[in-house]
């Protein structure tokens, strides 16, 4: 440096100790110190530093993989500030979704959650569209078109365990006809084909009470061992798997060669 | 440190061939490893079955299985008694002869159908089954009748509903002298 | 406004009408084979697929919409809080199936040309992640929050009546995005509309990629390569799976009766529903002896009939049609993409013989919950 121009006060703190100590890179002018800046950080790191051009078009993507990931963030974060005032309970459940508009002033918490859960269901579908529409599940992706499969299921699941937790007729009605199905799974359900096959002498082993219905309900009807299950369920087991299922897939999109793209 | 030594195992020359001494551990080693990976996969199995069995309490805190309604002579000929619906899940129904029992469980998908006194019959209204006034399923998806309750009488002569055995029309147990009770 | 239209509409929302309008329409929208190509071109149907087709669509939805909701009973089903995401889908499914289309025609022509297709650049024409992509991206995300905060503070989420077991509300209905299974549920038994079928869609879906052999069309959007696949996909997710959410959702009214967009709900609709099992059909009604008492003689028919569907018809196609299927994708491959394309079309076969016939089941044995 041998001129010295008056540094702006933006430099100056790009370049002060404590900036340099978090992000490394100064602020991402030359091409060196954008690639970088990609490189160090754990979470831009998903990304490749480089990308073929038809890859960043929105006409290509339609960033809706993307657009799932976010949403899922957002449910995340307003779900987690939910669980603050809602017990899981019949006693408080439904008396905790009515307060929760008045709780806090701009109570539209449970709104971002309900409707952001909506939308990223269409998100899912939308993104499985494009991915079909662009050949993207053929080799060498046929994997991850797999695990996007199990991704869509288990939004769909958060989705329907969220459903029961209002506690209000809509909800209960819904999952009793939604559980009311698993009664009727082939073998494990006490009223599917077959489960009467799994008797020993006269004793049925397969009944109201042992059968995967019950296995979901944790009971034998829709109450409140249900609301409980599904609350666990909902707000820690399936996000915790989903979670790990979007790290394969994320992992599993780089290592598949990037986006698809033609040769 | 120079070059590194390259393992052995690396190396497929005539000389790797095992002795018959040598081979002999290998053998016993796989057979270690056999009782190691049942080992293994006994101990997944028997955790897999814990968490399963973990999923059915031995306790289920739901209401009482078996209750007093009262007596015969509460009921009247020819009417369905609502008065069981909404606490225990029931409708009680006299009719010429007798007494008898229906689980207010829509047999399609579990919803509470309605009683429509002026048509006489059971409506479902999640997805429109049908059932006449002893049960039977005439229209919609359900597949089979409303099951009924067992209905005894206690000595002091008050009913007796037992919910937790059922009497289902298809398996053809409606004729059980318990499915319906005699006044 | 309008009203003799509203009846026209009501009456064309029939899930027996409009199913079969849209089947016979669909291999002319998207050709799933050559001479179907030619009818498509000839219809000029292509042209939906451009820029004034895109407006048409648009303004032809927005139409029915906005002339929709001056009706009352109209208003009153597409208003509900919980409807919102349906009319967000049927909007964005237009859309993006629109843009995809268009962007596949547009290749369709590159290719034809033998030139590279619009994904396409050179190799080495790379561009920085930073910030060509995470720019794009902070975009999409605000743009969402936004959309999301919109929604949320323009419609408050619903609330109904506390938890009531011994009421069931008229109609009870699940989550909208299982209501193409709850549509189902109107045709086929418990086990088979709620675990076997979503249980096939599943492994179906996954299975795609190992079934699907041509490795061409990877990477870009296209259509002319790959007819069969992607009509294949959009049967099953346009018609089998977004029309019905929305029949399940704008038309199924109290008592699961049928009701046309601007039909008042009303209770007391009363719709004559006697369903006549395919065994009665035959032993009462054709050979008049009675039903057998053996559940196996008695379902017999229903039975053969269901073998040989299963069992015959790939025997059949593989004898003509399909022989170059066959060969290209071996046995088991071959039996897999038939049995999951004859599973799929049993839905709407099972729709047919209910419309017509009053069918209730194929195969009936309740004795074993073992119904078809
Ligand atoms: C929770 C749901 C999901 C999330 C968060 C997610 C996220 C993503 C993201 C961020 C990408 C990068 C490219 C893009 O944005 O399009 C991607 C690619 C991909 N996704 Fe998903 N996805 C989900 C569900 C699915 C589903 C349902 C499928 C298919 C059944 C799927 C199959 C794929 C495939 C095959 C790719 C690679 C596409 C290519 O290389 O062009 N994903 N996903
Ligand atoms: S639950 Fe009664 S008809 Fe479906």
């Amino acid at each position: 440096m041998a001129e010295k121009k008056p540094k702006s006060r933006l430099t100056a703190i790009s370049e002060s100790p404590v900036w340099k100590s978090i992000f490394r890179t100064g602020i991402p002018v030359t091409r060196r110190q954008r690639m970088m800046g990609i490189l160090n950080n754990v979470f831009l790191h998903l990304h490749p530093v480089r990308l073929p051009k038809h890859a960043v078009k929105l006409k290509y993507t339609w960033c809706m993989g993307g657009l799932s990931f976010f949403l899922f963030l957002v449910l995340t974060i307003s779900g987690i500030l939910l669980m603050f005032y809602y017990r899981p309970t019949v006693e408080y459940a439904y008396t905790d979704i009515m307060d929760l508009s008045e709780q806090v002033p701009l109570g539209i918490m449970r709104e971002l959650h309900r409707w952001g859960a909506h939308a990223m269901v269409i998100a899912v579908w939308l993104h499985m569209f494009r991915v079909f529409m662009t050949g993207s599940y053929k080799p060498p992706r046929e994997f991850n078109w797999v695990v996007g499969v199990l991704l869509m299921f288990l939004t769909l699941f958060l989705s329907f365990t969220g459903y029961l937790l209002p506690w209000d007729q809509l909800a209960i009605w819904a999952i009793t006809v939604g559980s009311n199905m698993a009664r009727a799974t082939p073998f494990l359900g006490h009223e599917g084909p077959g489960a009467s096959l799994l008797a020993i002498g006269d004793i049925n082993l397969v009944t109201m009470s042992s059968d995967v219905r019950f296995a979901l309900l944790g009971g034998r009807f829709v109450g409140e061992g249900a609301l409980l299950r599904f609350y666990v369920l909902h707000c820690i087991g399936l996000p915790f798997i989903i979670m790990i299922f979007m790290a394969v897939h994320f992992w599993r999109v780089r290592k598949d060669g990037g986006i698809s793209g033609p040769v | 440190m120079s070059e590194k030594p390259i393992p052995r195992a690396a190396l497929n020359t005539p000389q790797d061939e095992l002795s018959p001494a040598e081979s002999v551990k290998r053998k016993g080693f796989i057979s270690w490893l056999v009782v190691g990976w049942v080992a293994f996969a006994s101990a997944t199995g028997t955790f897999l079955a814990m968490i399963v069995r973990f999923l059915f309490p031995n306790v289920l805190f739901e209401p009482p299985q078996s209750f007093k309604i009262g007596f015969p002579d509460d009921f009247q000929i020819g009417v369905v008694d609502e008065r069981f619906k909404a606490l225990r899940g029931i409708w009680v129904i006299r009719d010429s002869e007798g007494i008898y029992v229906l689980s207010t469980v829509c047999t399609h998908l579990g919803c509470t159908p309605n009683w429509l006194r002026t048509e006489g019959k059971f409506k479902c209204p999640c997805h429109g089954s049908g059932f006449r006034k002893s049960g039977i399923n005439f229209e919609g998806p359900a597949p089979r009748p409303l099951e009924r309750y067992r209905i005894v009488l206690a000595e002091n002569g008050q009913i007796i509903v037992d919910k937790s055995i059922k009497f289902q029309q298809e398996k053809g147990q409606w004729s059980h002298p318990e499915a319906f009770l005699k006044v | 406004m309008l009203d003799w239209l509203k009846s026209v509409v009501d009456f064309i929302s029939t899930p027996s009408i409009s199913l079969t309008l849209i089947l016979l329409m669909f291999p002319f929208v998207f050709p799933p084979t050559a001479w179907f190509e030619t009818w498509h071109r000839r219809l000029g149907l292509h042209n939906l697929w451009t820029n004034r087709g895109g407006l048409v669509m648009f303004s032809v939805i927005t139409l029915i919409f906005v002339w929709g909701f001056t009706d009352v009973n109209f208003s009153k089903i597409l208003g509900k809080p919980d409807n919102v995401p349906i009319m967000i889908l049927i909007y964005s499914v237009f859309f993006f199936l629109w843009l995809a289309m268009k962007s596949a025609y547009e290749n369709d022509a590159h290719i034809a040309a033998g030139e590279p297709v619009q994904e396409y650049y050179p190799p080495e024409d790379k561009v920085l992640v930073w910030p060509d992509l995470v720019y794009i991206e902070l975009i999409a995300l605000i743009l969402m929050m936004v959309f999301l905060l919109v929604w949320s503070i323009g419609l408050p989420a619903p609330l109904e009546e506390p938890a009531n077991p011994s009421l069931s509300p008229n109609p009870a209905k699940a989550p909208w995005y299982f209501l193409g299974l709850q549509e189902m549920l109107v045709y086929f038994d418990p086990w088979l509309a709620g675990v076997v079928f979503p249980s096939l869609i599943i492994v179906g879906l996954m299975a795609i990629p190992y079934l699907d052999s041509d490795r061409k069309g990877s990477g870009y959007y296209s259509f002319a390569g790959r007819r069969t696949a992607v009509f294949v996909f959009l049967f099953g997710w346009l018609v089998l799976w977004v029309f019905l959410i929305v029949v399940g959702t704008f038309f199924r009214g109290p008592n699961w009766n049928f009701f046309g967009p601007f039909e008042e709900w009303s209770v007391t609709k009363v719709v004559p529903l006697i369903n006549i099992n395919l065994s009665e059909y035959v032993w009462v009604k054709l050979l008049r002896v009675g039903l057998p008492a053996n559940p196996l003689v008695r379902e017999s028919v229903g039975i053969i009939m269901l073998v040989l569907y299963f069992g015959l018809t790939p025997v059949m196609l593989a004898r003509g049609k399909l022989r170059p299927l066959l060969d290209k994708l071996g046995s088991i491959r071959y039996s897999l993409i038939i049995f999951l394309a004859l599973a799929m079309v049993l839905l709407p076969i099972k729709m047919y013989l209910r419309w017509t016939l009053n069918l209730h089941y194929i195969i009936s044995i309740p004795e074993a919950f073992f119904n078809i």
